[in-house]
């Protein structure tokens, strides 16, 4: 089995700590609100939203922190000087996220992000580098050794910048870091995040009793995953438009000419039941 | 910044600029100009600190290939108060080219090959120090198969007052129009002491779903029952009061288990982790009436401020 499907295995493991038992990404509200109109479909109606209000608005962010991940793995394994200005990268993950911060104007959803976040880098640091009494493969090489020295100081960096307040630290961006510092492909970090997002509304669903166990299995393979592939291709390309340290500009989402290419809200009702969360008299979930 | 620019800047097809100057306590228009389509209004008030703007379009409506672009100063110790005159309507396109006898921009001049080119308004604000804009507008409504881009910019000292509201219907109701534009894209950018605080970015599309018709949601299945859906941002030491009485309210709210979805509902969030950013107001309503009443209830502190004739204006 090679390192990438182990990987994808470990990150899908739902005992994963990554704190999103308790989010249900608006669903609680959206019910308790009156919508979806019967229970038969309400699960699937809001998912098919979700995923595609989700996708659009985070997809951009995971890929390209994602990106600059991927590029101080390269200045490593090229052995160029930039690989000691870690500052600099952190500086260009900082402002990718304070773009999501930006753009992100609902107090429950930033709320839910960030502790995800942190949770995330948390997940990293504790555990998925290796343990400090560990040998290691005696194949490993050099290099791939000098690579993992240098993302557990990133990540481990960025969580300082995150708990000193001086970076948010949002769900997106913190997915980018880690599935950066992993080593897993840009594709399968936003299938993956999109994947998992399907299957933690999934499993709100069942928790609030819409739909039984079997069923929530039933729709996550049957159903979620045609709405999952499409959204993904819909919005992989898509970038913030913070440029990339490759020194190239991205394409100004607001040009324009190219209005198609950035991130964007694009279901607002959505966004206010998903605000109104707290507003519940009585409520099983967090966000 | 000096009060009037000693140059007259070269404007488009569509252009506009509006400067807002203080000179002994009084408000006076320093700069005003427009070409067609697009068209400024500003009636003499009694009152010589405010100062209102009305923007219009020739024909009452924008059609595909319209670029307008307006960029509006508002000046120390001023208050500007933009309206339009009825709701915005954006056609999908018309057979001809509007005839204009200055320039075209740049962006009308390119379009996508065989597609109808898009409508886009651009605005740019500058808002100083201890001056208040107030953008209320009548909402936006596009028509069937209307594509229709919008891009405002906001840039504000940390003591200047921004009032900002962005709002959308569903479309003609007496020819069934629920959701069927083509593509509504609106950004608001908000910059205080020239760093970003804010970005809200609303895309409403209808497309094709490729795979599963049984999966494709419309834009009218995501959006119902509401058939107008409003944000407005709201900063600064004049809405102070404002805010705080809709934290209040917004407190106060506490639901239970619903049968169906109230009438109308709206949300409320900070910007930023600093007081200083001020909040969002999300709202939707089955009509638009609802909403435009909300607005005007929930605004009316501002009559303090501007006073009340002035005020009556707004949401006419």
């Amino acid at each position: 089995m090679d390192d990438e499907t182990f990987l994808l295995l470990l990150l899908s493991d739902s005992n994963l700590p990554t704190g999103s038992f308790v989010a249900s990404s608006g669903f609680e509200s959206y019910i308790k609100h009156g919508f979806g109109g019967d229970q038969n479909n309400r699960t699937t109606i809001f998912m098919r939203d979700s995923i595609s209000a989700y996708a659009r608005s985070a997809l951009a962010f995971v890929s390209d922190t994602h990106r600059i991940v991927q590029d101080v793995r390269r200045d490593v394994e090229q052995g160029s000087e930039q690989k000691s200005d870690l500052d600099s990268y952190l500086q260009k993950i900082k402002e990718v996220d304070e773009l999501y911060d930006a753009m992100t104007l609902n107090d429950v959803t930033k709320r839910a992000s960030k502790s995800q976040g942190v949770a995330l880098l948390t997940l990293y640091s504790k555990g998925l580098t290796p343990p400090l009494a560990f040998t290691g493969v005696k194949n490993r090489k050099e290099t791939e050794i000098e690579v993992n020295s240098y993302m557990t100081s990133l990540v481990s960096q960025y969580k300082s910048l995150v708990r000193a307040e001086s970076a948010p630290g949002h769900l997106p961006i913190c997915w980018g870091i880690l599935t950066g510092a992993l080593g897993l492909t840009s594709e399968r970090s936003q299938y993956l995040h999109i994947f998992l997002h399907a299957r933690s509304l999934l499993s709100a669903s069942v928790r609030l009793n819409e739909i039984g166990p079997y069923n929530a299995q039933q729709t996550l393979l049957h159903i979620s995953r045609s709405v999952i592939e499409a959204e993904v291709v819909r919005c992989k390309d898509l970038r913030t438009g913070i440029p990339s340290s490759t020194g190239t500009e991205s394409d100004q989402p607001d040009g324009v000419d190219d209005k198609s290419r950035g991130p964007a809200n694009t279901w607002p009702l959505g966004e206010i039941l998903a605000a109104r969360h707290d507003l519940q008299h009585s409520r099983i979930f967090n966000s | 910044m000096p009060g009037s620019s000693t140059s007259i800047s070269k404007i488009q097809a569509g252009g506009g600029r509006i400067t807002l100057s203080s000179h002994g306590g009084k408000a006076w228009i320093s700069e005003f100009s427009a070409t067609y389509p697009l068209k400024l209004l500003s009636p003499r008030l009694s009152d010589n600190t405010v100062a209102i703007v009305y923007v219009l379009t020739y024909g009452g409506g924008l059609v595909g290939g319209d670029c307008i672009e307006l960029t509006v100063n508002v000046e120390s110790d001023t208050k500007l108060l933009l309206l339009s005159q009825g709701s915005t309507k954006v056609f999908k396109d018309r057979p001809q080219q509007r005839l204009a006898s200055v320039q075209r921009s740049d962006y009308a001049s390119r379009s996508t090959p065989g597609q109808a080119p898009a409508t886009l308004q651009i605005m740019n604000f500058t808002v100083s120090s201890q001056a208040a804009l107030f953008l209320l507008p009548d909402p936006v409504t596009c028509f069937r198969s209307a594509s229709y881009s919008q891009i405002q910019t906001f840039r504000a000292s940390k003591d200047a007052t921004l009032v900002i509201l962005d709002w959308i219907t569903s479309g003609r109701k007496s020819l069934g129009e629920d959701w069927v534009l083509s593509r509504y894209y609106s950004v608001n950018e908000v910059l205080i002491a020239g760093k970003r605080v804010a970005k809200d970015v609303m895309l409403l599309e209808n497309n094709e779903f490729n795979s599963d018709s049984r999966l494709n949601r419309s834009l009218a299945e995501k959006l119902s029952p509401f058939a107008c859906y409003a944000t407005v941002i709201l900063r600064g030491p004049l809405v102070e009061e404002t805010i705080a009485q809709l934290t209040t309210r917004y407190g106060g709210i506490s639901i239970m288990q619903r049968k169906a979805p109230e009438d109308l509902l709206w949300s409320l969030s900070s910007i930023g982790s600093d007081k200083e950013n001020g909040v969002v107001v999300r709202v939707a309503g089955k009509e638009t009436e609802m909403v435009k009443d909300w607005l005007k209830n929930t605004l009316r502190s501002l009559e303090q401020h501007i006073g009340v004739d002035v005020y009556r204006r707004a949401f006419v």
